[in-house]
């Protein structure tokens, strides 16, 4: 293969972009996705980033920052959900899964029927890594830092309440402010990388990549290492072949997250045997 | 809402009525427990040992209570100082955390939401692996330890979250004699140590030989003593009867009227 294939793709101010702003969210929905995987709340991640896009599609509508639109529409689901299962004490993923769906619906019709509307619709569902601007980046880049910060002060008390809750509440631990927070950041986790891969695929870049290296460690620093350079690779590799290939960025990169969790899963089984 | 202060008491609960919506598992239990003390739950499933110990420690909100103390103080400030073990199958021990840090663990729930770990947090650490002769695992992860194991890493995590009272959730399930009787040791080293142990068991079998203080619980109390003065054939009957079907001498079967 001739090396100058390699650095092709960066001749080109918006390949860039996309690979700086698609890797950046890859290893912090990754890191942040570990916590996902550990507690099991993937359908959560799910909920989060369909009512999100409604968020999104209400933003465009008004006209403020998709990002304050998503946002919020995130946060509510997150906070929404702890309650629910704090007051119920069951998972009640199924009123969840009814609630985020028709709220997800109500997006679409909203964006679909406001004129001039209907190409952004598209771009959300499959991601637009392509269109990243440089202040975008920036933006991307200083939330990136601030969760991967968060996560780093944060660690040992988000372990404790993605461990042991119970206990940790029974001796006065403040274990719903601990998981509202872990909540949000995974909430904001989830807002900043949906340009990248959009809405629907939005999910996999955060649990994939942990998912994968959860097969291979089982140490918890490892993992997260481990979970992020996968999150790295696959957007890297992904974008490579959405750039020869013409596929849409975001299926390419979770494509390629998938084909590593699907190897892991071979090496393990080898391992066992 | 206190009747009494009674800092000898590391539990005093008072008319207390819990349970879950729609289900009042407990009606006006009252229980005193002296500090230093080993005490046992001992009842039927569904008689509310666990629902004592989870109202206990605040995990369920009591419908009503007239006093409710830990270590003689306000549940929130007492229980900062109470350590509850969980069921084991409540417990994820896929988990990827290693024995050392569930034990660190004990330094952070102290701390609460900031205050980083100092050296003297690792060395209170190491200590308590040592004492329950768990050093050598201290790197593996928690969940590929033997059940016996997996009970003193939680007991050290409560060793170094300086608890004074220790409860614990049906805690020798899973456990083999040889690892239920070194629990029971370990009980009895931590209760000289001045730690009150309260224990929900379904296992009347080392209640005499290792608790000296026996509640019998069948959503009310229905006896509260010595171990002695618990475990007579009249009051076992009176607890567990009505949860075995009585088989007559004509073959009928009945169940017991409670």
């Amino acid at each position: 293969m001739n090396i100058d294939l390699l650095f092709e793709p960066f001749q080109y101010g918006f390949m860039v972009r996309a690979f700086l702003g698609t890797g950046l969210v890859a290893i912090v929905a990754a890191a942040v996705g570990t916590f996902v995987v550990l507690k099991g709340l993937a359908f959560m991640g799910d909920a989060i980033s369909h009512t999100a896009f409604t968020g999104i599609a209400l933003a465009l509508i008004l006209g403020i920052s998709v990002y304050i639109g998503a946002l919020f529409f995130a946060v509510v689901t997150a906070l929404g959900v702890v309650l629910l299962t704090r007051v119920s004490n069951v998972k009640n993923d199924t009123a969840l899964a009814i609630l985020f769906t028709g709220v997800f619906a109500f997006g679409i019709v909203l964006l679909s029927g406001t004129p001039g509307f209907g190409g952004d619709l598209n771009s959300l569902l499959l991601g637009s890594v392509m269109a990243i601007q440089a202040k975008e980046i920036l933006l991307l880049a200083s939330v990136a830092v601030l969760l991967g910060l968060i996560l780093a002060v944060f660690f040992r008390r988000f372990v404790l309440v993605s461990f042991d809750p119970v206990g940790a509440e029974a001796a006065g631990f403040p274990v719903a402010f601990v998981q509202s927070l872990l909540l949000m950041v995974i909430a904001v986790a989830i807002v900043i990388s949906i340009q990248a891969v959009g809405v629907i695929l939005v999910v996999a870049l955060l649990i994939t990549p942990a998912a994968t290296a959860s097969l291979l460690t089982k140490n918890l620093k490892a993992l997260i290492l481990l979970a992020s350079g996968f999150g790295l690779l696959s957007s890297c590799v992904g974008l490579y072949i959405s750039y020869f290939f013409g596929a849409p960025p975001g299926a390419t990169v979770v494509l390629v997250a998938t084909v590593f969790f699907g190897v892991a899963l071979g090496i393990q089984k080898l391992r066992r045997a | 809402m206190s009747l009494t202060h009674a800092p000898d008491l590391a539990l005093n609960i008072q008319n207390l009525t819990a349970g879950y919506p729609d289900n009042v598992v407990l009606q006006d239990v009252s229980w005193q427990v002296k500090r230093g003390t080993l005490a046992a739950i001992i009842g039927p499933n569904g008689g509310g040992k666990s629902t004592l110990i989870k109202t206990a420690v605040g995990l369920l909100t009591p419908f009503s209570w007239t006093t409710m103390e830990l270590l003689g103080q306000s549940p929130k400030n007492g229980r900062r100082q109470v350590a509850y073990l969980p069921q084991q199958e409540e417990v994820d021990w896929g988990f990827p955390i290693t024995v050392l840090d569930v034990v660190m663990q004990g330094r952070l729930v102290k701390q609460g939401l900031w205050g980083r770990s100092t050296k003297a947090d690792y060395a209170a650490s190491h200590e308590a692996l040592d004492f329950f002769g768990l050093e050598r695992y201290k790197h593996t992860q928690v969940g590929s330890l033997s059940g016996g194991q997996r009970q003193r890493v939680f007991l050290a995590r409560a060793l170094v979250q300086e608890a004074d009272l220790i409860l614990l959730d049906e805690p020798s399930t899973g456990l083999d004699a040889k690892a239920q009787h070194e629990l029971a040791d370990l009980f009895k080293v931590l209760s000289e140590q001045g730690k009150t142990i309260v224990a929900a068991t379904h296992d009347l079998n080392c209640l005499t030989a290792c608790f000296d203080h026996v509640l019998a619980l069948d959503g009310h109390v229905l006896v509260d003593g010595t171990p002695e003065e618990v475990l007579t054939e009249a009051n076992m009957v009176k607890l567990f009867a009505r949860h075995f079907p009585k088989i007559g001498s004509a073959g009928e079967v009945t169940l017991h009227e409670h």
